[in-house]
């Protein structure tokens, strides 16, 4: 059997008396498939990934990957593909000599999955004089060129624009079919990644909120609306996660453990990027009651 | 690692391939007057060794009308200064300013190889440069090394095996400096004050007592009767031993004077004696190599630091 | 060849969208038995999606008896969705006005009604694909 991609226990950082980072993150994730790390900005998901790459060390807890310390081990190093937000490059080299330095600096190398993701990218032409689509492009290729078996992207599409975006995740997706590889996307805007995840992991403040299957997710999870009235509990709903209240509607979004076959309410599918913002929440919001009084019980 | 370091570092060595090109050229035309001059007036006879009559006229004349141009060349001192500010500095500082560390240091090599090996081919690299620094200036002060000794500090620092040796520890300051500071300007600047303050250091402190001065009583005050050798420091004693101070010198002079007396024979005649502490011109290579040695270890200790700190480093 | 599209902010699942063209594209003739269906690499590189979910969808496709996968060769349409007889209907048709009758008696207006058959479909679809 072999070991996960990356598994968390209890991770905690800390920049220099600066506020956690991450803290008791517990996390596995599952072998290949595309796993998107949502959230908002500072939530911590850069910080993950440069603990994942080998460039952090932990300051609580630990991290592995595919069972092994990435700070210790160099191996792990040529077995994971990572692009830092920027796609950070030597601007003053060339498309070839990055590929070069690839080349030389990983024990595993393979120049056609490389140069499949820079067709139309002229070999001379110097790494700052590229756009910002094809720097990605390019830090992409090395990534996927050392043939990884996991990659981890930090905001991969940033600033690019939607065309050069798509691009990239086209070109992404076609590396991942043929590596076999386990990705890890990190990124704020849900709808750049919703596209291609299967799995979420929705990271706020520093832990997780959320994690699971996009699909059982979607499939768990439905917004019920109706009148206004006091809850008792409604056949199906297993819990409420999030509800809103504007003049005599309340809107609800909840986990299901059945049909809904209440007619009172109207029940609505949950899109992947609504789902995420309910779960992001802050966590100052009345906590809704039965007409007992008796508290209904908030996720996260 | 080889070809990375060589693709990134190209510039620096055509650079210092350029200077050393160009200070080649001044030294061949500045040398041309110089060493006419040594032939013209047969000066090759005028070794410490065996002074002919004529050479204390000759040899001061020779070496006035080249002292600009002598203590010119001790900028040199500055070259090794440069591995340490414009290859040992930006070394690390510029990966983590410009964050390409975050791509360098995710390949397949761990931080510590890389630094290892790119440390150790600039160093060769800058061990080759300085040494031919160090020949050409050697060639350059063959006259007056010959004529003044090369062991004083018109020499020293810029000739032998310490100009590689300053450079290591220069680059290897700058390579450390560029880790804690992380700005490649505060690492230069680093580099700078702890390279001057570090040979100071060693040049007014430890090196005059490399091994114990020697001692010598000399009939004049001047010094020009001890050529090739490092003097450093004549004091003057009366006859107990004691250290005459400027103020009872001077008095005594003015005493011989006003008596038509010649002051030196005046002072003479009192029992009072000029005694010189020296390092000799033939502890010129012991000397070399205690330096260099220094030099060299200090190095290695900030290099072993700095590969200790590249792995702990928080970025 | 079928063009896939993807409706990312409808809630439905990927994978179900793709088995849902095709299932459509079936219905409307577009596709017929023994057609090629672009392979997972294609769907990829066109839509930009997780070659995972194409491999899921094709799969459920295959589970369903729709498609058949050959070594080496593709994926191929195998049967296709005919439309169910006249009398099938009819019978169908019959039972549905007799429970919309029981509906209305146990008080549901059309509003409800209508909300009731759309969620129960839904699930039942969910349930059946899981």
């Amino acid at each position: 059997m072999s070991a996960s991609p990356l598994v968390a226990r209890d991770l905690g950082k800390r920049f220099r008396r600066r506020d956690w980072a991450l803290r008791d993150l517990t996390l596995t994730i599952p072998k290949g498939g595309v796993v998107g790390l949502a959230g908002p900005n500072a939530a911590g998901k850069s910080t993950l990934l440069s603990l994942a790459a080998g460039l952090l060390a932990p300051s609580e807890g630990s991290i592995e990957v595919f069972g092994r310390d990435p700070l210790q081990s160099p191996e792990v190093l040529a077995e994971v593909g990572y692009v830092a937000q920027g796609a950070p490059l030597y601007r003053s080299f060339r498309v070839a000599d990055t590929l070069e330095y690839a080349r030389r600096t990983n024990p595993r190398w393979d120049a056609e999955i490389a140069v499949e993701l820079l067709t139309r990218i002229d070999s001379q032409a110097k790494v700052g004089a590229l756009s910002a689509g094809e720097r990605a492009r390019l830090a992409l290729a090395i990534a996927l060129g050392k043939r990884p078996r996991l990659v981890l992207l930090d905001e991969p599409f940033a600033s690019l624009d939607p065309l050069a975006g798509r691009e990239l995740l086209q070109l992404l997706m076609d590396g991942v079919a043929e590596l076999g590889a386990t990705v890890i996307v990190a990124s704020h805007v849900v709808a750049d990644i919703q596209r291609v995840c299967d799995h979420i992991v929705l990271l706020s403040n520093g832990c997780v909120r959320l994690e699971g299957g996009v699909d059982e997710l979607l499939e768990s999870h439905r917004l019920l609306t109706g009148p206004r009235r006091p809850l008792g509990s409604i056949r199906g709903v297993r819990e409420i996660v999030r509800e809103r209240y504007s003049g005599r509607q309340q809107t609800m979004l909840v986990i299901t453990d059945g049909p809904i076959v209440d007619p009172s309410w109207t029940v609505d599918p949950v899109s992947l990027e609504e789902l995420l913002l309910a779960y992001m929440a802050p966590e100052r919001l009345p906590t809704p009651r039965t007409a007992e009084g008796v508290p209904l019980r908030w996720h996260g | 690692m080889a070809w990375v370091t060589w693709r990134q570092h190209r510039a620096h060595a055509f650079g210092a391939l350029g200077l050393l090109v160009a200070l080649a050229v001044a030294a061949v035309l500045t040398h041309m007057p110089i060493s006419s001059a040594f032939g013209h007036d047969s000066l090759s006879a005028c070794l410490p060794s065996s002074p002919r009559t004529g050479c204390d006229i000759i040899v001061p004349h020779f070496e006035s009308e080249f002292s600009g141009l002598v203590t010119a060349t001790r900028v040199m001192a500055v070259l090794p200064l440069l591995a340490g500010l414009f290859v040992g500095a930006p070394l690390i500082a510029r990966e983590l300013e410009f964050g390409t560390y975050r791509f360098a240091w995710t390949q397949g090599v761990s931080r510590r190889y890389w630094l290892l090996s790119k440390t150790a081919l600039l160093a060769a690299g800058t061990l080759v440069a300085a040494g031919a620094a160090s020949l050409l200036v050697m060639w350059w002060r063959s006259p007056f090394d010959q004529l003044e000794g090369r062991i004083g500090p018109n020499g020293f620092d810029i000739e032998g095996i310490v100009v590689p040796a300053y450079a290591l520890f220069a680059l290897a300051l700058g390579v450390l400096a560029g880790l804690v500071f992380r700005r490649t300007v505060a690492a230069m600047t680093a580099t700078l004050v702890a390279f001057g303050a570090t040979r100071a250091l060693v040049s007014d402190f430890v090196r005059p007592h490399f091994m114990a001065p020697l001692h010598r009583v000399i009939a004049a005050p001047a010094t020009s009767a001890m050529p090739g050798d490092w003097v450093l420091s004549n004091t003057l004693v009366n006859a107990g031993g004691r250290r005459v101070t400027a103020g009872n010198e001077e008095l005594a002079v003015l005493h011989a004077q006003q008596a038509g007396i010649d002051p030196h024979t005046y002072i003479l005649t009192l029992g009072w004696r000029r005694i010189v502490s020296y390092q000799p011109a033939g502890r010129f290579w012991t000397f070399q190599l205690f330096e260099a040695g220094l030099f060299a270890c200090l190095a290695v200790v900030l290099i072993l630091v700095a590969l200790w700190l590249v792995r702990r480093t928080p970025v | 060849m079928i063009e896939f599209h993807l409706d990312p902010q409808s809630g439905v699942a990927t994978y179900l969208q793709i088995v849902r063209q095709v299932k459509d594209a079936l219905r409307l003739g577009t596709l017929d038995v023994g057609d090629q269906l672009p392979t997972v690499r294609e769907v990829v590189a066109d839509l930009a999606v997780n070659p995972n979910t194409v491999a899921k969808a094709y799969r459920e496709l295959e589970h369903e008896g729709l498609v058949v996968a050959r070594q080496g060769r593709g994926t191929f349409i195998a049967m296709t969705l005919a439309p169910a007889s006249l009398q099938h209907h009819e019978e169908l048709r019959e039972e549905l006005e007799r429970w919309l009758a029981s509906a209305r008696r146990a008080g549901l207006d059309e509003e409800s009604i209508r909300a009731l058959v759309s969620t129960t479909l839904r699930e039942s679809l969910a349930r059946r694909v899981a």
